[in-house]
């Protein structure tokens, strides 16, 4: 498996919830290692260089979020946050300060080793692709075309260049305010309707069923991400 | 009633002359009638047409003038009348027993009159009063806030009396006084000698300042408000009147509107009171419902967890794949089951708590379908679910996730109280001015007097028999809803079973300019 020697270090103040993952994740190939308090972490990552971090938010001495923007001084390294914070607020938080990701606890851990191999593909193939392919949908990014089982999709400037940003992120999550920066500016970042009607535009011509959305996800109150997993 | 020692109700204000000149009319009028009638009649006649002319005065313009009259009448009456006429002196003898006669009846009569006039106006003013306090009374009877019992309390004494009102009370033990309401037209700011007026009064139950035997050199008048034995407040009342003795009657007229005070303020503080032991008590009911219903709801999924699990680590373990699976699905099943149960209890924690802050944004109902559908796919296994939503339904402003608590609260109901094989629907449509979003199951129709009920906390239907359930997930789609201001119903469903209905609120939609497609989306 392509995960062998892929180094993922845990930063989790509870011990159940480091055992399941080092079980599991060693179990899919996965080298484990551990720490139980923002500190340890952030020198367990000086030290071992992982090459992604999940990280808890509630830990017992620093907070998450901090430890997350200690580790972004240095290194670019995906992490992904685990909590229990349900607050679409704390995600945002935890997006904006550099998290490639965020999956609540309780979780299922399919969701999360997708989530883990979404962020280390992007990691390692960060070379610029023209073309992007989402199971039936492409991109082609140096000839600003879009196309859906082979036939071009018409369009709108914004509809495109909304795919575009969420393409070119692979599967991450990208919030309201990301897009909206993109796509109409820093003054219009609080616009999410702007959003909601060209998602919806854009889900009639990509999605099969746009009840049950296969492309693009919402993440309530945080943003979309663009997937074909699940 | 009340022994009234002053029998003359006060004169005109605005010009005492008047009522003498008016009773010097009446006798010149009496005088013009006698000499029109004196051809056809003795002088009896004539001086029943003075006496008349006394009482008009008498009975309209009070004491003075119809003594005036009576005077008046008496020398009209010798100088036109008694020989010799059209002069002072009197031929007869019998006459002046006449003219004597004629003054006395005149003097009582006047008087007696003067007195029935000053009842009868006495009487309106009581009846005046009464109905003051009768009406404040009906309205204080509707009031449950202080502030405004007080407020209504100053300002209808105010009215009734013509003076500035105030009223003060007592707080925390007696040592702050607290301005509890103050007539429109002026307030007090109490310095140190009404403050120890005020102070006295509470002490002592008794009116001082003002206007009575005590502390009379004070520029209010202060009333107590008692409840029982007990001062509860102080009136303080600014009168415009001099400086002496306030009449009884309006002493018994403060008494009254006092007391009325007392009552409303002690009757303030009963309600608040036993409103307080109600809410303990409710509380203490939810607490224990809650205790119940969380023990009673994490058990259940924990307990097929327990089982699950111990089934799999049994010495032997189970025989084969397809029952290894079977124990993982239930162990997954009583986990969503208690993610579930505290996503539940915390949504209603928010909602008691009144912390509940709305996140409202624009949100596409189908987007929220979409979401709640993809999340509850373990919940909703291989259960059909028809979705029925046009794509030009308007935006609402609503709190996304907490909107998507709602449909998963509904659609989890519809799976567990509906036959397996049933399909579920649902639908969203537009009023125009509201979204009407419905979820239907095809399960025991919920019967007629239990509609109402299924929103409350806690409550479970009769026959809800085995199915587990906290009955907190409805009452937190009703809460939500609300808060929204929108409504939530039940009503049953053409194929038997059940309809969910909420509505939310259509605002004016958010412009978004149109975008034309490009055929070609290069190019720029």
């Amino acid at each position: 498996m392509a995960a062998d020697h892929v180094r993922i270090l845990i930063v989790d103040d509870e011990n159940q919830i480091r055992r399941v993952l080092a079980v599991s994740l060693a179990s899919q190939g996965y080298v484990v290692d551990e720490a139980a308090s923002g500190q340890e972490g952030l020198s367990r990552a000086a030290a071992c260089q992982p090459d992604l971090t999940v990280l808890d938010l509630g830990l017992p001495d620093i907070d998450g979020i901090e430890v997350l923007r200690r580790l972004r001084e240095w290194t670019q390294t995906p992490v992904i946050i685990l909590s229990v914070r349900e607050d679409e607020g704390d995600k945002v938080k935890a997006l904006d300060a550099g998290a490639d990701d965020y999956v609540t606890k309780p979780f299922a851990m399919g969701e999360l080793l997708a989530r883990i191999r979404v962020a280390l593909r992007r990691k390692t193939g960060e070379g610029d692709e023209p073309i992007l392919s989402f199971g039936e949908l492409t991109l082609d990014l140096g000839r600003r075309l879009a196309a859906f089982r082979g036939e071009r999709l018409k369009l709108s400037v914004t509809e495109y260049e909304i795919l575009k940003c969420l393409a070119v992120h692979k599967g991450k999550v990208v919030t309201h305010g990301q897009l909206l920066r993109t796509i109409r500016g820093p003054l219009y970042q609080d616009d999410t309707h702007y959003l909601r009607v060209y998602i919806a535009q854009l889900r009639r011509k990509i999605e099969e069923d746009p009840n049950h959305p296969r492309y693009i996800i919402t993440e309530p109150g945080v943003g979309y991400r663009l997937t074909t997993e699940g | 009633m009340p022994h009234s020692q002053e029998g003359e109700p006060p004169p005109s204000p605005l010009w005492p002359a008047k009522g003498y000149l008016n009773a010097s009319l009446c006798v010149v009028l009496a005088t013009v009638a006698g000499r029109m009638v004196a051809p056809f009649s003795d002088n009896t006649t004539v001086t029943l047409l003075y006496l008349l002319a006394v009482l008009v005065s008498a009975a309209s313009w009070g004491r003075g003038p119809s003594l005036f009259a009576s005077c008046l009448g008496v020398l009209a009456l010798d100088f036109f009348f008694v020989p010799p006429v059209l002069s002072f002196a009197v031929d007869d003898p019998k006459d002046l027993t006449t003219l004597a006669i004629f003054l006395l009846v005149g003097i009582v009569t006047g008087t007696i009159a003067t007195r029935l006039r000053g009842e009868a106006e006495k009487t309106r003013q009581r009846e005046k009063r009464t109905l003051a306090l009768y009406s404040l009374s009906q309205q204080m009877a509707s009031q449950t806030d202080l502030n405004e019992i007080a407020g209504l309390f100053a300002q209808t004494l105010a009215e009734a009396t013509g003076g500035r009102v105030s009223i003060l009370m007592p707080d925390r033990g007696g040592l702050v006084l607290r301005e509890v309401a103050t007539h429109p037209h002026g307030g007090t700011s109490l310095n140190d000698k009404e403050r120890a007026v005020v102070q006295w009064v509470l002490e002592h139950g008794r009116p001082a300042g003002r206007g009575t035997e005590i502390l009379r050199h004070a520029s209010e008048l202060v009333f107590p408000a008692k409840a029982g034995t007990k001062t509860i407040a102080a009136l303080i009342i600014d009168l415009n009147v001099k400086n002496e003795t306030l009449p009884s009657e309006q002493q018994q007229l403060f008494e009254a509107f006092a007391n009325l005070a007392a009552v409303a303020i002690i009757r303030t503080r009963l309600a608040k009171e036993a409103q307080q032991v109600q809410w303990l008590a409710e509380s203490e009911k939810l607490h224990r419902a809650l205790l119940n219903s969380i023990s009673h709801d994490l058990r259940t999924p924990l307990a097929s967890v327990m089982g699950a699990v111990t089934g799999l680590l049994e010495e032997g373990g189970p025989c084969n794949e397809e029952t290894t699976r079977a124990f993982l699905e239930m162990i997954k099943e009583g986990a969503l089951r208690m993610n579930r149960f505290v996503a539940n209890l915390l949504d209603m924690a928010r909602l008691e708590s009144d912390t509940l802050r709305l996140k409202a944004e624009w949100c596409d109902i189908q987007d929220i379908v979409g979401v709640t559908l993809r999340d509850m796919r373990d919940t909703l296994g291989e259960r059909r679910v028809a979705i029925d939503i046009p794509s030009d339904l308007p935006f609402v402003k609503a709190d996304f996730a907490l909107l998507e608590h709602v449909l998963i609260n509904l659609l989890e109901n519809a799976v567990k109280y509906s036959p397996p094989g049933k399909e579920i629907s649902l639908a969203a449509r537009s009023t125009g001015t509201e979204l009407l979003v419905t979820v239907a199951d095809q399960g025991q129709p919920i019967p007629k007097d239990e509609r109402q009920h299924v929103f409350e906390k806690f409550y479970r239907l009769q026959y809800s028999g085995g199915t587990a359930g906290t009955g907190l997930g409805l009452s937190i789609c009703k809460g939500i809803i609300e808060a929204h201001g929108g409504l939530i119903w039940v009503d049953p469903s053409s194929q038997p079973g059940n309809r969910f209905t909420f509505s939310l609120p259509v605002l004016e939609q958010p412009f978004v300019q149109a975008e034309k497609e490009e055929e070609e989306s290069h190019g720029r």
